[in-house]
């Protein structure tokens, strides 16, 4: 009787998990094939490295380049996983290494709630604090891609540190007792032992963050301007999530622009298998 | 035992799929489901007067005692004016919603076209109270707004040498949204709005740009800037104030009217329904969207 049900609940799960696996590869294929008929029409070189999005033509002839997009979503998410890089890893080296048990058990709770906040809130606080600020320093519109990196680097934060801090944990039980009993200091065995053995930790982080930095809509749509021009550090852009979120809503079903908004998501699914198994063989790379 | 249950509840469940699929076989049977495509500026409005029919009346017999008692459905999907013509000469809605004037060609492409007009919308040309030039002028030109909004003047000291040198924030909706389509048609005819300019999610993301910052300049709508009248200031465009009658006869013209259409004459309940949009209900559920009710 029982190995009769366990056969059947281990099918069940072989299903569930078949069927988790085919989720990701019909979105794929859908969105696929949303975006041919924008790919035929317009061509590949045409869309992915125009530089003039007007897809509504009042004036002149519709225009489907998202160059600009493209360009301006990696600025955007480099900016925030350098910051979130060198803030995150200096966060994890302090909660594993510097901070006793009950002020890790303190502070994790809050670093795990960053991630909570929803990121429409994330964007009211930015649009609040952050644009605010470089207004009152003197910028006449504060939204900008410097804008957009800091906000999404406090978003991505919580994933950097979390996944960092618990290896580097590990690696301080490991090594603690030798390196005192060697007469080594603390902060030598944490650049010298540490930092080196969590690298591959790191870069599993950056990945996670990357993906969620480059995906990211509504918090980079309210602070970043929305603008199509070539994205400057202190001048507005607009990312491809941007575009498809401002978009999506108003356009007439099946036309040029509607499946021109589909590539443009195809585009960003591709960039994202791209930096992720650039990542992954750098990954394979440090650990040889 | 508990197997025996579950299994029971999922046929149910499986069964209870299916008998929403009853075949709808006499043609002149009363319809008690309304059906609307069209403009997203609109749908939301009919949507909120929809849902306070359906509570208030439930089934059509309280409507009125002639109809039978079939429960009242009215489906709202919006997909913007263009989906809201098509939608009626293909005959998969009673109703298309559009925010923009119907096309000669369209008008001629239904048999038999009904329009009914539900509201205005309107667009003023509004910047920071807080901005100097609120003090120097009152009324910008059609031809000003135009230089504005296409980055031909930067800075605000190129509009009065008065003024500080300060960069001009335009602020403006989405490329794709209705709003964008009646500015550029009123003030932009064929030039084209500044690649530079600040493209807002809603209008009401627009006007609080224009609140929060001192420089912005922006075409909020009507229903937006009455809600902010104490941080915005808005033009008069060429003369013409941005008041309800200016808007309503027609002599401002940053306006789209907001309205459906109809291939063939309403039936009662149609009629019953439309009515109700036209009631003061209907009017508040307008007025609460921020448009100015027609009737």
């Amino acid at each position: 009787m029982h190995t009769s049900l366990d056969k059947i609940v281990s099918r069940i799960i072989k299903l569930l998990a078949a069927i988790t696996a085919l989720l990701l590869v019909f979105i794929t294929l859908f969105i696929a094939r949303e975006s041919i008929p924008a790919f035929k029409q317009i061509g590949v070189a045409d869309f992915v490295f125009g530089s003039k999005w007007y897809p509504v033509a009042f004036v002149g002839e519709p225009s489907y380049g998202i160059f600009n997009m493209i360009v301006a979503t990696l600025y955007v998410s480099a900016i925030a996983v350098a910051i979130a890089l060198v803030v995150g890893v200096g966060a994890a080296v302090f909660l594993s290494c510097q901070a006793n048990q009950r002020q890790r058990n303190l502070l994790y709770p809050f670093i795990d709630l960053l991630a909570g906040i929803p990121s429409v809130v994330y964007g009211f606080v930015g649009l609040m604090v952050i644009v605010k600020c470089f207004e009152n320093l003197g910028r006449s519109a504060g939204e900008s891609v410097l804008a957009g990196g800091i906000l999404l680097s406090i978003m991505i934060l919580p994933f950097m540190i979390s996944a960092c801090s618990e290896t580097m944990l590990k690696h301080r039980e490991a090594y603690e007792k030798t390196s005192s009993a060697l007469g080594v200091s603390k902060w030598y065995m944490v650049t010298e032992l540490i930092l080196p053995a969590s690298r591959k930790s790191i870069l599993v982080s950056m990945a996670l963050a990357i993906g969620r930095a480059m995906g990211e809509t509504m918090a980079v749509m309210m602070v970043i301007g929305n603008s199509t021009k070539f994205p400057t550090l202190l001048g507005k852009a607009q990312t491809i999530p941007a575009l498809i979120a401002l978009e999506m809503g108003m356009v007439e079903v099946n036309s040029l622009h509607y499946h021109a908004l589909y590539a443009a998501g195809l585009v960003l699914m591709l960039l994202l298998f791209a930096i992720n198994a650039i990542i992954m063989s750098v990954k394979q790379k440090v650990l040889e | 035992m508990k197997k025996t249950a579950a299994l029971l509840i999922s046929l149910l469940m499986v069964a209870a799929l299916f008998t929403g699929c009853t075949p709808n076989s006499d043609k002149n049977a009363f319809k008690g489901q309304i059906y609307f495509n069209g403009s997203t500026s609109l749908a939301p409005i009919i949507a909120s007067i929809g849902s306070t029919f359906t509570e208030e009346y439930k089934t059509w017999n309280k409507v009125d005692p002639s109809f039978p008692e079939t429960d009242i459905a009215i489906y709202v999907s919006s997909g913007g004016s263009g989906a809201g013509v098509k939608a009626v000469l293909e005959g998969t809605s009673d109703f298309g919603m559009l925010a923009r004037a119907i096309k000669d060609s369209e008008k001629e492409a239904i048999k038999d076209y009904h329009e009914y007009m539900v509201a205005k919308d309107a667009l003023t040309i509004s910047v920071n109270k807080n901005n100097p030039i609120c003090k120097l002028m009152d009324d910008i030109s059609s031809d000003l707004a135009k230089k504005i909004f296409s980055g031909e003047l930067k800075y605000w000291d190129e509009v009065d040498p008065s003024l500080e040198h300060q960069e001009i924030v335009v602020v403006i909706r989405d490329l794709s949204g209705g709003a964008y389509e009646v500015f550029q048609k009123a003030i932009m005819g064929e030039t084209l709005i500044s690649e530079n300019a600040i493209q807002s999610p809603s209008m009401g993301a627009l006007a609080t740009k224009i609140v929060e910052n001192k420089w912005a300049i922006g075409y909020a709508g009507y229903g937006v800037y009455n809600k902010n009248i104490d941080n915005l200031f808005a033009f008069k465009v060429d003369g013409v104030e941005p008041t309800e009658a200016n808007i309503i006869d027609g002599s401002y013209t940053i306006q789209r009217p907001v309205m459906f259409i109809m291939d063939g004459e309403p039936t009662k309940a149609q009629q019953a329904f439309i009515d109700y949009i036209y009631s003061d209900v209907g009017k508040a559920a307008i007025i609460d969207n921020g448009y100015i009710p027609s009737k």
